[in-house]
């Protein structure tokens, strides 16, 4: 049972910063980045390539790996986005093009087997009878320091509000003296940043292959369309509901189900309340 | 030049033209009404002011042209409260009026000071998210986010659209304060011809996107083109 909480509580955290990025872009930008998954995997090979490879500081890593997320974000609202702008399907087509692209690349860069990522933090340790690994530990701490930090940046700065004012309304946004394609690129440099970094730890958790970019772009829809797109609290309690039924079914019912319950409440949820649990049409 | 001086504006959405060569000035101090019925023109007339619709001809605000845009019109000290408000509606009254010092930012004191002088109800409602407020509050936070853009010049279409009496004697009362109090110059547009000529000096009669008649509330007071753009055809 105890074992069932923690297991859950730190898969979750790491739900939580895989979806919060994907929440953002599609609340801010209107634009469902089906790319997403393929920050996280630029992310996980960056640090690989960062860390492991050139022997780079762990942390020196992360941060690289972030940097690359976000030019990878600009670069694709720069170059994609604004080109096709308002056409979502076209936008949409395009995203999804691009993270096969991105996959490509990544094998002719790495090769196409999968490659271990070494724990960020080694080490195990027992709390309250269950073994956690430091990396797993270290994941969920850096996620909620994350998540904690982006809630009070988008609650009580400037450019948070801007953010918030632009996911409601634009034209309002705009006669406030904001720009909205500032705030877009913004948006995407960040949405960029944290898959990246959501990456780098979704990579140790699991491993680096070409296709790992599809998993996380589930839990990120999962995530949204369960939880509705514009809250980050939202997100949070709906990544814990998702992480705590994928938790179960592995340990009581049989691992092989593992992605099962949360398709069923994908389903549920689409019917029962299609704006999500916690939907409203803008952040906040 | 006029502090604001517009010449041969022509707005277009898309293939279809919203305004015929509107000119109009407005200086330093004054306040003016542009009254036209439903249709006439007036919100395009104030979103091309800011830069929102695709326009020719020309702009100038305090001697220079007008055509960053609807930021850099904010930042050149326009503020502008829409018809329908365009507030943040799971926002905070705070912080839609926060939003509206984006570009303002040293003078969030006193212009929050100010806001909250002119309509002390926002200061009660502070924490209230606008979706959940009346017609009137909304006006005034629409108003208060506008002011916290620090404008010299406020535009405002419609201020008693919707409106009881009782708050739209305190909305005209605010705007008066306004411009005696804080020196703003004020542009309003109205399909209440009765209520723009006990607030504005100077109106504007359009109709069908184009200026049918101007002058001062005296000379147009009993102008039958005024009657007509009021009642229609
Ligand atoms: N977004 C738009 N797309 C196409 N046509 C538009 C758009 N907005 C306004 N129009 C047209 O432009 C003309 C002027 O509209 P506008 O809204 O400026 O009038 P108005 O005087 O503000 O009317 P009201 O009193 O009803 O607010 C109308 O014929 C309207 O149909
Ligand atoms: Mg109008």
């Amino acid at each position: 049972m105890l074992q069932i909480i923690i297991q859950g509580l730190l898969l979750s955290g790491l739900y939580a910063l895989i979806a919060v990025g994907f929440t953002l872009i599609f609340s801010v930008g209107r634009v469902l980045n089906l790319a997403y998954g393929a920050y996280l995997m630029i992310g996980g090979y960056a640090f690989f390539f960062f860390s492991q490879q050139l022997g780079l500081p762990i942390l020196l890593g992360v941060i690289l790996a972030g940097v690359l997320g976000c030019l990878a974000g600009l670069l694709k609202y720069r170059l994609l986005v604004i080109p096709l702008k308002g056409d979502h399907v076209a936008i949409e087509i395009s995203t999804l093009i691009l993270a096969v692209v991105i996959q490509a690349g990544i094998v002719l860069l790495f090769g196409d087997s999968p490659k271990v990522l070494l724990p960020i933090v080694p080490g195990v340790t027992q709390i309250a009878g269950a073994s956690v690994t430091f990396n797993i530990l270290t994941a969920t701490l850096v996620s909620w320091a994350i998540l904690i930090s982006l809630y009070l940046f988008i609650k009580k700065t400037h450019l948070g509000r801007a953010m918030q004012a632009v996911s409601m309304d634009k034209k309002g946004a705009a006669i406030s003296g904001v720009n909205p394609d500032h705030i877009n690129m913004l948006t995407w440099g960040i949405s960029g940043t944290l898959g990246a970094v959501a990456g780098v730890f979704f990579a140790s958790y699991t491993q680096l292959s070409p296709s790992m970019w599809v998993a996380p772009l589930i839990i990120a829809v999962a995530v949204v369309i369960v939880g509705g797109i514009g809250s980050i609290i939202g997100t949070l309690i709906v990544a814990h509901i998702i992480g705590f039924m994928e938790v179960i079914a592995v340990a009581e019912i049989a691992p092989e189900l593992r992605g099962v319950f949360t398709m069923l409440l994908i389903i549920a949820v689409l019917i029962i309340r299609p704006q999500g649990l916690f939907g409203r049409e803008e952040i906040q | 030049m006029a502090f604001l001086s517009i010449e041969n504006l022509n707005a277009f959405y898309g293939k279809a033209q919203a305004l015929h060569d509107v000119s109009l000035s407005c200086e330093k101090g004054e306040i003016i009404a542009v009254i036209g019925a439903n249709g006439a023109g007036k919100s395009t007339l104030l979103d091309s002011i800011m830069g929102l619709t695709k326009t020719t001809g020309t702009i100038s605000f305090d001697g220079t042209p007008l055509n960053g845009g609807p930021a850099a019109a904010v930042e050149r000290g326009i503020g502008y409260g829409p018809e329908r408000f365009n507030l943040f509606p799971y926002m905070s009254v705070y912080d839609n009026l926060m939003v509206g010092a984006f570009t303002a930012r040293n003078d969030i004191e006193k212009n929050l000071a100010a806001v909250f002088r002119l309509f002390p109800r926002l200061e009660e409602r502070q924490a209230q998210e606008t979706s959940t407020q009346s017609g009137g509050e909304r006006q005034m936070v629409s108003l208060g986010r506008a002011l916290m853009t620090s404008p010299r010049l406020l535009i405002v279409d419609e201020p008693t659209i919707g409106l009881a009496p009782k708050v739209c004697t305190e909305i005209a009362a605010a705007l008066r304060r306004l411009r005696d109090d804080m020196g703003l110059t004020i542009l309003i547009t109205e399909q209440n011809a009765n209520f723009a000529m006990t607030l504005a000096e100077r109106l504007y009669v359009l109709e069908a996107g184009a200026v049918r008649a101007t002058g001062t509330v005296d000379e147009l007071r009993d102008d039958p083109r005024l009657l007509e753009a009021y009642f229609g055809h």
